[in-house]
């Protein structure tokens, strides 16, 4: 996991492990556990699956608030974004630091709002593909139809 | 016409088949009120407050809600008006027990306000409710998939939403496909866990039951048991919907059920539900 958030960010990221996921770390709401095991700790960052590290939304705000490597979108790149769909030069407000290809770059909308992350494959300053999303919260409606409570 | 329904009028309702308005709970620990419904309104969503819920609004809109970055973004719960009621009642102001949290509704409404435990038996609605927590974005909830009736902590404040056999507006054939027998099977689990509850109380502690049943053997029954057996008293629930019943079916029972509200269907517009607040004596 901190080799993800390397990617973003210098800012020490404080987690708990418990099994194969992680959480962020707080001394706080440690003090309420039960004497059983827990399921799920506060806010999820993320879980190894595979020997693949699979970043949580809880993550990418976190990240949202101590990294300057963002792509903030319009409205019609949000829906886009959102929809699985890559992020075109003509979706881009604005880049906040690397736009060289083939870093990763967490996906802002107007409101400074995470809508997820995704690779630099273009030039931002061609009408091309410039993000190819890697996660978006579109995922949501997914795993809702799959557990459909 | 089933058994179940020569009941209802004795109860003081009726069977009248409703659509339930639509209704959202604002992510508080995320957005205002005001500007979510700022920004849902420039999408063409109507947005009216729900006059007796804080931070609640019916909505009516040409689009699916559940596809708009609002709702992916955990700006919003669509969660009906009833079902909110509970956790306004329930108040808490310190670490709450949420007994049957998946798959997560009063959970992360609970979440807006303190830290939760929140507990559930069963594996798959827990990963709703875990998915619930990521989207809504809370970082104060400890999720156990666990019995409830295992727990030994205790607790100043408790909400038991209990397993119920739900009601007619809930489920298409939700009359045919219920009788006495079940109801009474959920009553019996419903015993055992207000039972548990109580016991995991403070003294002064904050107890709210509910269900979405109308059936009185889930609802006005399990509180009377648990006064005829618990040192527990009930208190007001200020809410909408009728009197809880102080007598059915043959039986009286204690004065003070008057204090639980049973919402109708048919009067107010939502699913069919009952609340009751009892404090640990």
């Amino acid at each position: 996991m901190l080799d993800f958030v390397s990617k973003f960010t210098k800012q020490e990221l404080k987690y708990y492990k418990l099994n194969n996921k992680y959480f962020l770390a707080n001394s706080e709401l440690e003090k309420n556990k039960l004497d059983q095991k827990e399921q799920f700790f506060g806010l999820f960052l993320g879980e190894d699956i595979d020997g693949e590290f699979k970043p949580a939304f809880g993550l990418l705000d976190w990240l949202s608030k101590h990294s300057n490597e963002k792509v903030f979108v319009k409205d019609i790149g949000e829906m886009d974004f959102l929809y699985g769909k890559p992020l075109r030069s003509r979706h881009i407000l604005r880049v906040e630091g690397e736009t060289k290809v083939g870093f990763l770059k967490l996906i802002q909308n107007e409101h400074d709002e995470n809508l997820g992350y995704g690779k630099i494959v273009g030039d931002f300053t061609k009408t091309e593909q410039v993000i190819k999303p890697k996660l978006d919260r579109g995922v949501f409606l997914k795993r809702e139809k799959k557990t459909n409570f | 016409m089933s058994a179940l329904t020569d009941r209802y009028k004795e109860m003081g309702g009726e069977i009248k088949f409703i659509k339930p308005r639509r209704c959202i709970r604002v992510n508080t620990s995320k957005i205002s009120a005001e500007a979510l419904k700022a920004r849902l309104e420039k999408k063409n969503v109507e947005l009216e407050q729900v006059p007796f819920l804080k931070n609640a609004f019916y909505v009516k809109s040409k689009f699916n809600l559940v596809s708009s970055p609002e709702y992916l973004l955990g700006l919003f719960y669509i969660q009906d008006a009833a079902s909110q009621i509970p956790v306004e009642v329930l108040n808490p102001k310190s670490l709450t027990l949420d007994m049957c949290a998946a798959p997560g509704s009063k959970t992360t409404q609970l979440c807006e306000r303190v830290p939760v435990i929140a507990v559930d038996s069963n594996k798959d609605r827990i990963k709703a409710l875990e998915n619930n927590l990521e989207r809504l974005g809370f970082d104060n909830c400890i999720v156990y998939l666990l019995d409830s009736r295992e727990i030994k902590k205790k607790f100043d404040s408790i909400l038991l939403d209990a397993p119920c056999s739900g009601n007619y507006i809930l489920e298409e054939g939700w009359l045919k496909m219920n009788n006495l027998k079940r109801i009474q099977e959920r009553s019996y689990l419903q015993m055992e866990l207000i039972s548990k509850a109580i016991s995991l109380l403070n003294n002064d502690g904050v107890l709210v039951y509910s269900t979405c049943s109308l059936e009185p053997e889930e609802d006005e029954f399990v509180i009377q048991f648990a006064l005829d057996n618990f040192p527990v008293k009930l208190e007001k629930v200020n809410s909408i919907g009728d009197d809880g019943l102080t007598k059915i079916f043959g039986k009286k029972l204690d004065p003070t059920m008057k204090f639980c509200k049973r919402l109708w269907p048919s009067k107010t517009n939502t699913i069919g539900f009952f609340v009751a607040r009892l404090r640990k004596c």
